[in-house]
């Protein structure tokens, strides 16, 4: 007679029958004596420790592997040139000044005015189960393309002036009709921007598992640090960007904004209105994440000494309020620290 | 370009969707259609909820990545208003159609753009709810949402209400709020550079903005004048136009 098969679970199999009394089980343990941890064996407030490696893309001018966890991105710089002349609506910085703009204020746009940004996030097909192949970008791709875009521009990180690509014109006989916005300037030297310098960033995960953001922006900030742009000059006879291999200069980077996401877990599956028990869970995984519906992003940088908020992202429920919204941006300072020690 | 300071909104003026609204305030006018509980795509159906679907479709142009980004932020919003445990295997679909967005005159508008719109959020989101309200489908609250910038003013900076395209750009720091008619915050979402200081006082001006306390009617006058200076009361004029909308439809009685 065959034997009777045990009542009892595995805790893999209550994972996969039901995964939100599974996690709340392991963070609310029935024996007091047992701290409660996550699923993945974390404290609630406890982050993956990152892990970063740069230069290891050999085509590309700046390079970083990142993996926090069995979270693994990989993200490539590569530059190209953009002429002036090619740029619908190309206004120059002087031209910008005779019209009486603040020189602040226009040139700071250049890096959007001129989309000389590019990122570009690709969510690999394998790197988690719910990825399927040959389907348009998902949303979540999508969403994360456009958070990091507007996060790059907002933040300020990349310095436009490392973008430009100068010529000083020595003599005035060259007549050309892009110069002509040039006669006012009383300067000597004649120094313009030719061309500009566009930065293609392309992220991809090798491997998903939770807080694709975080791991995206530091891989991002990790490759844009690593980059050196190849010395460019204009070359008056041929009208073309001839560039260099030797000395290439490193890009500037104004600052160290690191991201840092906290998933609420709340203790009953339905929210119902007010209360009830919450947990934390910072730096979640793909299975917390999609057990969690609300989640808070907070983006700091303490280069400065004090500490400095680039971004805050909350959505999907109403657990955090401005008190624990204070509590988040110390964890945040926390992970700072943290990828501060990685990074530099 | 005349920018309209009185929230103005039309409810149910679409024949065909379950619900449909209007609204426009701040230089931002929007159409939304809400049609639920439908039947739901098989791949999209879940067990034991409602699907709740967004589609955000620009003034100009079609819908690229930075529709997406607005269209998860609201979906998570609503998910949490709408009793979606109701109606478990359907679909709820809201559709906001932007109408007029207010430009910025100093720099040449881009149709297609990557970076967040954040700025139309609070106008997305109030007539999601007044389409929702409008096809009666069951929410466990409304919800109220604003926008603010952090402005800098000759040494110091200014909190703005509302913010022009022209002061968002010249900003420090700009945010977005939305609280429940519970006083609960539901969506944050602030970009730039800002203490927790300045997002404190922020929150705390978005706060009275959209959680003003309930009118009672003695002293109606000093509240108003209260909250013109401050300006609209959104929340109270998301009541006021259904309990016209209500009036009107039950007058044949």
């Amino acid at each position: 007679m065959a034997t009777q098969p045990p009542l009892t679970l595995s805790s893999a199999t209550f994972a996969k029958l039901s995964p939100h009394p599974y996690l709340l089980a392991n963070l609310q343990p029935p024996d007091p004596s047992t701290p409660s941890s996550r699923t993945n064996g974390r404290q609630p407030h406890q982050a993956r420790q990152p892990n970063i490696n740069t230069s290891s893309l050999t085509h590309a001018h700046g390079s970083a592997v990142v993996r926090t966890g069995d979270t693994t991105v990989i993200c490539g710089v590569r530059g190209e040139t953009l002429l002036t002349t090619n740029i619908p609506n190309y206004r120059s910085a002087d031209a910008l000044n005779v019209a009486g703009l603040g020189a602040s204020a226009s040139l700071g746009n250049e890096l959007r005015d001129y989309d000389l940004l590019v990122p570009n996030i690709e969510l690999a097909t394998g790197s988690a189960p719910n990825f399927l192949p040959g389907v348009p970008p998902t949303t979540l791709a999508q969403t994360l393309s456009t958070r990091l875009y507007s996060q790059l521009h907002s933040a300020g990180i990349v310095d436009v002036e490392g973008l430009r690509i100068y010529h000083t014109k020595e003599d005035d006989t060259l007549g050309d009709d892009a110069m002509e916005e040039d006669g006012i300037e009383e300067q000597g030297g004649k120094r313009e921007v030719k061309a500009f310098w566009v930065l293609y960033i392309d992220v991809l995960f090798i491997s998903f598992d939770g807080n694709p953001f975080d791991a995206a922006w530091a891989a991002v900030l990790a490759a844009l640090r690593d980059t050196k742009i190849p010395q460019a000059r204009w070359d008056v006879d041929q009208e073309i960007v001839l560039c260099s291999r030797d000395n290439p200069t490193p890009l500037k980077i104004r600052g160290l904004p690191v991201a840092c996401t906290t998933a609420v877990f709340t203790a009953k599956e339905r929210q119902k209105k007010g209360g009830g028990q919450f947990w934390m869970l910072v730096d979640p995984d793909r299975l917390e994440e999609s057990l969690c519906d609300e989640t808070v992003t907070v983006m700091v940088d303490r280069t400065g000494g004090e500490t400095k908020i680039l971004a805050i992202s909350k959505s999907g429920g109403t657990t955090v309020g401005p008190e624990l919204m204070r509590k988040l941006v110390s964890v945040a300072e926390e992970r700072w620290n943290e990828f501060k020690a990685v990074l530099s | 370009m005349t920018v309209n300071t009185e929230p103005q909104a039309l409810i149910s003026h679409l024949p065909k969707a379950d619900g449909s609204a209007t609204f426009s305030y701040a230089g931002y006018t929007v159409v939304g259609a809400v049609n639920g509980p439908i039947e739901v795509q098989r791949r999209d159906e879940l067990p034991e909820e409602a699907a709740v679907d967004v589609i955000v479709r620009p003034a100009a142009g079609v819908g690229g990545t930075r529709e997406r980004h607005l269209e998860s932020l609201i979906q998570s919003t609503l998910r949490q208003i709408i009793l979606v445990n109701n109606f478990p295997r359907t679909l709820i679909q809201v559709i906001l159609q932007i109408i007029v967005a207010p430009e910025n005159e100093y720099v040449n508008a881009k149709i297609t753009q990557a970076s967040s719109n954040l700025p139309i959020l609070p106008a997305l989101l109030q007539t999601a709810i007044l389409s929702l309200l409008s096809s009666t489908l069951p929410l466990t609250a409304t919800l109220t949402s604003t926008a603010l910038a952090i402005v800098p003013d000759q040494g110091g900076s200014n909190i703005v209400l509302n913010p022009t395209a022209r002061e968002v750009e010249q900003s420090q720091s700009f945010h977005v709020f939305a609280f429940t008619s519970h006083n609960e915050l539901i969506l944050a979402e602030s970009e730039g550079s800002f203490t927790m200081k300045e997002w404190d006082d922020v929150y705390a001006r978005a706060y009275s903005q959209c959680c003003p306390p309930a009118l009672s009617s003695d002293n109606d006058d000093a509240m108003i004048d209260d909250q013109r200076s401050a300006g609209s009361d959104l929340r109270h004029f998301t009541r006021s136009t259904m309990e016209q909308k209500i009036v009107s439809d039950l007058y044949w009685k």
